[in-house]
């Protein structure tokens, strides 16, 4: 064994070990029941997503192609969703609203990981001015009421999907840059950076081989957990107006069902199907959020 | 007066880690008795099961133990009490003192506050109204030597000894017949500790009181006890009367312990750290000294001053020093005297203050940049905590490789590594490449620590209370390496310790610091045994100490 | 032995009685301090305001003439009207003083100054989630602090489970469904609006009319808000069961649940207080949907009508408003964490 392992480059030694960590963190992933259930029925809602165009093809959507169509149909076998105020049906609106949903979502997830993580990095590992200033500034984003500087943002630049992405974006990365620094600050007071400093290493080296390994099973932990408010936040946006009114997000459809005041006229399917929809959806990202959260911090394990 | 007794006590733990259900061992079998009055000792590394032995006796293990057999307070067996009746047990009884300078005081409640509460939890004839328990708990701050007004503070508001005796007034608040002592001394300074473990004996023989003390220090239990038990793995591995099993103990584990702590004076522990293999086959002679008259490092009037917004900080106070080739230099100094600060300066992590002299080999220290950078191959440090000083998630070889990398080493990696990990006597080198920090010793991970400073090949380590953070075995491995590491590649050494005792085990010239000055410096036979400065004469006798003759 | 060395500081204090006082770290001083920062949070909010509405790509006025037909005349009427054709440097000193004088322009909607429109509604919105906010925190602590303390158990799962489903509603769902099932079919409460259409003048009747119109939506506000609190409660206590002054306080023979009421839940409370608070803007927000479901007359309707318009300086207005509020509310967290806290009472 000695001798097979010592003919390995370094290298290889090193993306071994990568690989055995990540089959641990798999191997104790599964054990979770609720993080399984919820990975299952996201991979779920992702292939029928995918699968919108084929399922439900577009001229299901088109109003003029669907005039013999009954308006306001309860539930029954042949509208097994039911019907829309113009008589579409809801199961249609619903497929291609996932793919709305989900790409908003996964999208102003990553902008917002991403700045996130190098923002929160940067402000825990220089110290100094530049250190306040960035903690200042995400201190600062922290207070900003969210939905009403994405609302702002939606209404000031030309409306559309992405659009929506970036006002998501640009007002949640806080939270993650929050936590991230912590945790920089948390690993750079540890030994082992300092003896990375008497090793001679500069800040690349600590932040690469040091502080981003240590922050990225947070940020994933937290990323699920932020695709999840994500599609809330897009939902809510959706439903105020805001964005692309001609895509079908699952929040223009609840927007459609005050407007014609579902709500109060009987019309529950309309109401109760797109929102049932976004929550468990949502959900299924929380509960695997919440396994892997557990997983990477094991003071967490007793829930 | 009750005895206490330990009747074949058993305890395991139950784990479910993993999905894995399993059973520790953490207590095996155990027989002890206190009687009445007594002092016992109980000395052990970590995962002895000491702790939980006594924890045991107020029933304060977690949910998962399960204890079998009997602990014995006086005709009552703890372990068959019902909740009401243990909780009424619990203080007025025996009590407990925890290491008050840890987190064993609740931050939001001042400590007077705390003290009542156990107060009003055993009323007493003693203390019936409010105003006599308030009255009880002055009287109780007295008799720890601290002035009544401290009841008013927080927690946060006292030093680590303030802490220990308000934890130690705790304790007595409810005349128990018993107190359990759990490593009282540990994290406090030598003088502190002294007074501490005084006060401990003072209390008790003037009470009447029965004292069972945890600690990994047998000096300190050899101090306070009559009687000391060894355990080791959860068993009991020897029990006697205290100077019996310091000085003539009959199982090897116990001598290994005993010898850990050399006493100051003995020539059979000068320059002889006990290590695993036998003492007859050191490899140098004791008398002699590998070391020569070249400078290494010199640092003239070194000061470094830490400025905060209100005020500013002199921990490093004009010190000269000097480490030559071939040379181990003990600083020797308690928290709080700036020697951690003076490690840090002279590898150059901090900055010192304007006209300090530092010079490595002749030449001025560089502060930055490339010439820093250089240097960094010089001079190496080694910290205290290895498992902190070691990535969790690299492999022991990329810990060691990585000061290679950083410092563009041209030749190849691997064989550097595998040699630093045989300097270090890690071996076979190869064994350990894919080893993660979990799967090591506290030994091993601090070789792994050196093999890094080692691979950089430096001519100078600084050590930073190397040992400290290691059980009694591991810390005559490690410096028995340090040793070696001399004689074998004529690595200088500066060692930061608080305890005297280690430096006279491996150094040849000795520093005692105290609050940012060098109070006295010169070779180890001289500073130790022939004592100049008062500083250094209270140390001295400070350290606890088996009581040994020295032939 | 007898002492002849220079005494340490131990020695010195125990002997000779006297104390340094512990260092106070005076309310006003705090207060101040704390001032001082909500002031700089302000100021960046306004000049956000400015950046946002003034200088973001995506002219407004474009943007409006997209909505409606203008002819060039009234697009450059428009212009001027809104100060666009002034130089820009010229605009933010204009800005600057109209918000220190508190004139945020007129909105375009109502035609009435957006001060005074904000002013009418500003208290509404403050009833409604002022409620809110008291109710879910308390809410939120008590039953985070019981599921803490014995994770795993019955109350637990089912606290935990209720509040990541709840967590995962959008507010303004939720308020639908409410307002389908118990203002549509059920009809227990009224579907809208703060007040009947013809209000009582007795003021205990006006009070209870008020009252039961705000049943709905404080129950909607409080829904999605409480699941949040109580999880970070929950995972305070959870994470100060494991800390040493507990096993000192069960050494002394305390009961269980004072163990948890005097020592656990004190400790625990502080970084459940902080993040609690960083997190209230998300109720605020809220009342966005809210009010808008409910036609409650606060802000929030304010700023869905704004939306339609697009009506920038009711936009803006609320937006300034809004962000005031949560800074208003950090000040307060922050000097009642000063009291939870000792520690940061006497440095």
């Amino acid at each position: 064994m000695s001798a097979h392992v010592a003919s390995r480059s370094p290298r290889a030694m090193a993306w071994a070990r990568r690989r055995t960590a990540f089959a641990r963190f798999a191997r104790e992933f599964s054990r979770s029941r609720s993080g399984m259930v919820g990975l299952v029925f996201l991979v779920v809602i992702v292939a029928l997503a995918f699968l919108a165009p084929v399922l439900a093809p577009a001229w299901m959507l088109d109003v003029t192609k669907v005039m013999d169509s009954p308006r306001f149909a309860p539930p029954s076998w042949e509208h097994p969703l039911g019907t829309d105020h113009q008589g579409r049906e809801l199961w249609v609106r619903m497929l291609w609203g996932a793919q709305v949903s989900l790409l908003v979502g996964f999208a102003a997830t990553a902008m917002s990981m991403i700045i996130g993580t190098i923002v929160g990095i940067a402000a825990g590992h220089f110290t100094g001015i530049p250190g306040a200033l960035l903690m200042r500034l995400i201190d600062f984003f922290l207070v900003l009421p969210s939905l009403i500087l994405a609302i702002v943002l939606s209404t000031v630049l030309s409306r559309g999907v992405w659009t929506i992405v970036i006002a998501i974006g640009l007002t949640s990365w806080a939270g993650t840059a929050r936590v991230v620094r912590a945790q920089t600050l948390s690993v750079e007071s540890r030994d082992y950076v300092e003896r990375s400093r008497v090793l001679g290493a500069g800040h690349w080296h600590i932040i690469v081989k040091h502080l981003l390994p240590a922050v990225l099973p947070l940020v994933l932990a937290n990323t699920t957990l932020t695709v999840g408010s994500a599609i809330i936040s897009e939902s809510t946006l959706a439903f105020l107006g805001l964005g692309d009114t001609t895509l079908q997000s699952w929040g223009a459809v609840l927007r459609n069902s005050m407007d014609v005041s579902a709500a109060t006229s009987g019309y529950w399917w309309y109401v109760l199907v797109p929102g049932i929809a976004i929550v468990l959806v949502v959900l299924a990202f929380t509960l695997v959020g919440r396994a892997v959260e557990t997983i990477v911090n094991p003071t967490l394990r007793s829930r | 007066m009750p005895d206490l007794r330990f009747e074949d006590v058993s305890i395991t733990y139950r784990t479910a880690g993993g999905g894995v259900r399993g059973e520790i061992a953490a207590v095996r079998s155990v027989d002890l008795t206190l009687p009445a009055g007594g002092t016992l000792g109980i000395a052990g590394e970590s995962g002895s099961g000491k702790s939980t032995l006594a924890m045991s006796v107020l029933r304060l293990l977690p949910g998962n133990a399960q204890l079998t057999g009997r602990v014995m307070v006086g005709d009552t067996d703890v372990t068959e009490l019902s909740f009401g009746k243990l909780r009424a047990l619990r203080w007025a009884d025996a009590s407990i003192v925890f290491q008050g300078a840890m987190h064993s005081l609740n931050p939001v409640r001042t400590v007077g506050q705390q003290i009542l509460e156990a107060l009003e939890l055993h009323v007493a004839d003693g203390w019936k109204t409010e105003a006599a328990r308030k009255e009880r708990v002055s009287e109780l701050l007295r008799a720890v030597d601290l002035p009544p007004l401290k009841a008013d503070s927080y927690p946060h508001e006292l030093s680590g000894g303030q802490k220990q005796r308000i934890m130690i007034a705790m304790a007595l608040a409810c005349e128990p017949e018993i107190i359990i002592a759990d490593e009282p001394t540990t994290a406090l300074d030598v003088i502190v500790q002294q007074q501490i473990l005084e006060m401990i004996s003072r209390l008790v023989t003037e009470r009447g009181i029965s004292l069972l003390m945890i600690s990994h220090d047998l000096s300190v239990l050899a101090s306070a006890c009559q009687r000391i038990a060894i355990m080791r793995g959860g068993e009991v591995v020897e029990v006697g009367d205290a100077l019996e099993v310091c000085t003539r103990g009959q199982h090897p584990y116990t001598r290994q312990l005993a010898d850990a702590f050399p006493t100051i004076g003995d020539p059979a522990s000068r320059r002889n750290p006990v290590t695993r293999r036998d003492r007859s086959d050191a490899a140098s002679d004791p008398q002699r000294s590998p070391m020569t008259d070249e400078v290494l490092l010199e640092a003239r009037g070194l000061s470094v001053t830490f400025h905060s917004r209100t005020k500013s900080a002199r921990a490093v106070k004009d010190v000269d020093l000097v480490v030559r080739r071939g040379e181990i230099l003990a600083l020797v100094g308690q928290s709080g005297s700036g020697k951690t600060t003076l490690a840090r300066t002279l590898v150059g992590l901090q900055q010192p203050d304007p006209g300090s002299v530092v010079r490595f080999r002749g030449r001025d220290l560089p502060r930055k940049g490339k010439g820093l950078h250089a240097f960094r191959k010089e001079v190496q440090m080694v910290l205290q905590d290895p498992t902190a000083a070691l990535n969790p998630k690299l492999s022991v070889y990329e810990s060691v490789a990585e000061g290679l990398r950083v410092q563009h080493y041209r030749g190849d990696e691997k064989e550097r590594v595998a040699q630093s990990l045989t300097d270090a006597e890690l071996t076979p080198p190869e064994d350990f490449f894919t080893a993660i920090p979990q799967e090591l010793s506290g030994g091993q991970r601090q070789r792994t620590v050196i093999a890094g400073a080692l691979a950089v090949g430096p001519q100078l380590l600084v050590a930073d209370e190397p040992v400290a953070s290691l059980d009694a075995s591991a810390r005559g491995e490690i410096l028995g390496l340090l040793l070696s590491l001399r004689d074998r590649l004529g690595l200088s050494a500066l060692v930061i310790t608080h305890d005297l005792g280690l430096a006279w085990n491996i150094a040849d010239t000795v520093a005692v610091m105290y609050e940012g000055v060098i109070v006295e410096y010169g070779p180890t036979e001289q500073v130790l045994l022939r004592p100049q400065h008062e500083y250094t004469r209270q140390l001295l006798s400070a350290a606890p100490t088996i009581q040994r003759t020295i032939a | 032995m007898t002492n002849t060395v220079p005494p340490t500081e131990e020695i010195l204090l125990a002997e000779t009685g006297s104390d340094k006082a512990p260092r106070r770290v005076s309310a006003l001083s705090y207060f101040l301090s704390k001032l001082g920062g909500a002031a700089v949070s302000m100021a960046m909010v306004i000049l956000l305001g400015f950046f946002a509405f003034k200088i973001l790509p995506g002219d407004p006025v474009a943007g409006i003439a997209r909505e409606r037909q203008l002819s060039p005349e009234q697009i450059a009427q428009l212009r001027s009207q809104m100060g666009l054709d002034k130089p820009l440097w010229q605009q933010f000193t204009d800005y600057l003083v109209n918000v220190f004088t508190l004139n945020f322009g007129e909105s375009y909607v109502y035609r009435t100054p957006v001060a005074e429109l904000i002013g009418d509604y500003f208290w509404n919105t403050i009833l409604l989630t002022g409620t809110s906010a008291v109710i879910a925190i308390t809410l939120g602590l008590w039953l985070g602090q019981k599921a803490g303390w014995r994770p795993g158990s019955l109350f637990d799962r089912i606290t935990s489970g209720m509040a990541l489903v709840l967590w995962s509603v959008p507010t303004f769902w939720l308020a639908l469904i409410l307002l389908m099932v118990f203002g549509g079919t059920l009809q227990w409460f009224p579907t809208g609006g703060m007040t009947s259409p013809d209000p009582p003048t007795d003021p205990l009747a006006l009070v209870l009319d008020v009252a039961a119109h705000m049943v709905l939506p404080v129950v909607t506000m409080v829904a999605v808000v409480y699941a949040q609190y109580v999880m970070v409660m929950r995972a305070s206590l959870m994470e100060e069961k494991s800390a040493d002054y507990l096993v000192t306080a069960r050494a002394k023979g305390l009961r269980d649940d004072l163990v948890r009421r005097r020592h656990a839940v004190p400790n625990a409370l502080l970084p459940a207080v902080t993040l609690m608070f960083l997190h209230i803007g998300g109720l605020i927000a809220g009342a966005v949907t809210v009010e808008t479901v409910f036609s409650w007359p606060g802000l929030g309707k304010l700023t869905f009508e704004a939306i339609s318009g697009p009506d920038l300086p009711l936009l803006q207005g609320t937006f300034v408003v809004f962000s005031a509020v949560i800074i208003a509310t950090n000040l307060i967290a922050d000097l009642i964490y000063r009291r939870l806290d000792p520690r940061v009472r006497r440095g």
